[in-house]
């Protein structure tokens, strides 16, 4: 929805931020933000969100539903909070699969999960949301976390999400939205911009990639649109929660 | 998100005390992927608790089907979660139970035989030889408190009974009480009798 195709000769561009750029250079550009911030992302999402996104992961295993014996595939896991939760959920005899697109972030991923003795019935796979590795009518749940507006074509990887889920399947999309409220808005758009790259420099040594963290937020599709677009993709009764006044939205759908 | 955050923080508390029964966690293993609702009527609030050998989770919404359901008000609750005789409070008329009650009557089971090793945690802390300090300091208050108030209790009753006689005490309660049941019982034979006169009487006349 966010991609813009030109010309029959010229490269679709999609956005970077603010920025647009040729559709194949978004996800090495992507990648290249998570190599640098994959050591020290779970301390700066503290930081950021000032300790708000366990809330928010909270919520959303609270609304998967999932249960023992289930299969679930957290894609863009990153390092991994939502997965040690499912895997506890779905016992010895389910199974959890952490995707993620970038190398880094697994690694961080695999290893922090390892080290807190998360193992068994929880697997890690290099994988592309647009083209996910998996049989069709797969998965129990489906949840992506903070990783759909990474996505080059959101479409494509809703449209992917929707074929690896068994029918009766739910679909958890945590993501940055459009806040509710006038003067939160304000004040967020404040402390992104101003706090967030300032923070990122300090602790990362790298403001770019927060200053691109809060451009990409902004450039995501609000409540309605990402609605619209997993209702077009094919999912059933597609709801969203916002959480912060709007701050960070939480939509779901079913697979028919 | 403010009930989330809240239950969040109670149930890390929890988590840290269940820690100190090394028995309490392996004990919850059986129950791992049982989902108990809780359903409290007044204030209305509803309570997910899902124990695994991690501990217990604490959820305001769950999608699925709960287990085992409790609906009480806050007030029973109250009671369930101070009670030593838990059992006695879930049958209670106030209480409803519905679906699978041995799921719930086992999480209740375990946090009624919790034996907290505090010592243990403190020790983490403060180290061996101060812990046993500690420990022993507020054993000998623990115990010196208890026979203080032991004796107080005591010395209170009998100065009120025996000296200032402002209360009775429990013998001669119990002495007038035995005397007052004999009184009742001989009106109410003596009651009895009048009756069996009054009814030979009539019976008499009538002949």
């Amino acid at each position: 929805m966010n991609d813009q195709r030109k010309g029959d000769h010229a490269e679709p561009t999609t956005h970077f931020g603010y920025q647009n750029v040729p559709e194949s250079q978004k996800a090495e550009k992507v990648a290249e933000v998570f190599h640098s911030v994959a050591a020290k992302y779970d301390l700066m999402n503290d930081v950021l969100s000032g300790g708000m996104h366990r809330l928010w992961k909270r919520f959303t295993i609270e609304l998967s539903g999932v249960r023992s014996g289930n299969r679930v595939l957290d894609i863009a896991g990153g390092t991994g909070d939502l997965a040690a939760k499912f895997s506890q959920l779905v016992g010895p005899t389910g199974q959890v699969v952490l995707a993620d697109i970038n190398e880094s972030m697994l690694k961080v991923g695999r290893d922090r999960l390892l080290d807190r003795g998360v193992a068994g019935n929880i697997e890690f796979v290099q994988a592309d949301a647009e083209k996910l590795p998996f049989p069709d009518n797969h998965f129990d749940c489906v949840t992506i976390a903070f990783g759909l507006r990474n996505v080059t074509h959101k479409e494509d990887a809703i449209r992917s999400m929707l074929r690896v889920l068994k029918p009766g399947g739910r679909l958890l999309v945590l993501e940055f939205s459009k806040p509710t409220n006038t003067f939160m808005s304000k004040v967020y758009d404040a402390y992104s911009f101003a706090f967030m790259p300032l923070a990122g420099k300090l602790i990362t040594n790298d403001s770019e990639s927060y200053r691109y963290l809060a451009e990409s937020i902004r450039m995501h599709p609000d409540q309605e649109t990402l609605k619209a677009m997993m209702v077009e993709a094919g999912f059933d009764r597609v709801t969203y929660h916002n959480m912060t006044s709007g701050i960070v939205a939480l939509h779901r759908g079913i697979k028919p | 998100m403010l009930l989330a955050g809240l239950l969040a923080s109670v149930e890390h508390g929890l988590n840290r005390v269940l820690r100190l029964d090394s028995t309490a966690l392996p004990r919850l293993r059986p129950l791992d992927g049982k989902v108990i609702a809780i359903d409290c009527r007044q204030p209305a609030l509803q309570l997910f608790i899902l124990p695994s050998d991690d501990g217990l989770m604490l959820a305001a919404h769950w999608a699925n089907e709960a287990d085992c359901t409790l609906r009480a008000p806050a007030s029973s609750l109250m009671r369930l979660a101070l009670s030593q005789d838990k059992s006695a409070v879930l049958h209670s008329p106030q209480v409803e139970l519905e679906g699978d009650s041995a799921v719930l009557l086992d999480l209740v089971a375990v946090l009624q035989d919790l034996e907290l090793d505090w010592e243990y945690e403190v020790s983490r802390w403060l180290g061996p030889i101060a812990t046993q300090l500690l420990s022993g300091h507020l054993r000998s208050r623990a115990s010196w408190t208890r026979q203080g108030l032991a004796a107080l209790n005591q010395n209170l009753s009998e100065y009120l009974a025996e000296e200032a006689r402002t209360l009775v005490g429990q013998r001669e309660a119990e002495a007038r009480f035995s005397e007052l049941d004999t009184l009742k019982v001989d009106i109410e034979r003596l009651e009895a009798r009048i009756e069996r006169l009054a009814r030979s009487l009539d019976t008499s006349d009538n002949a």
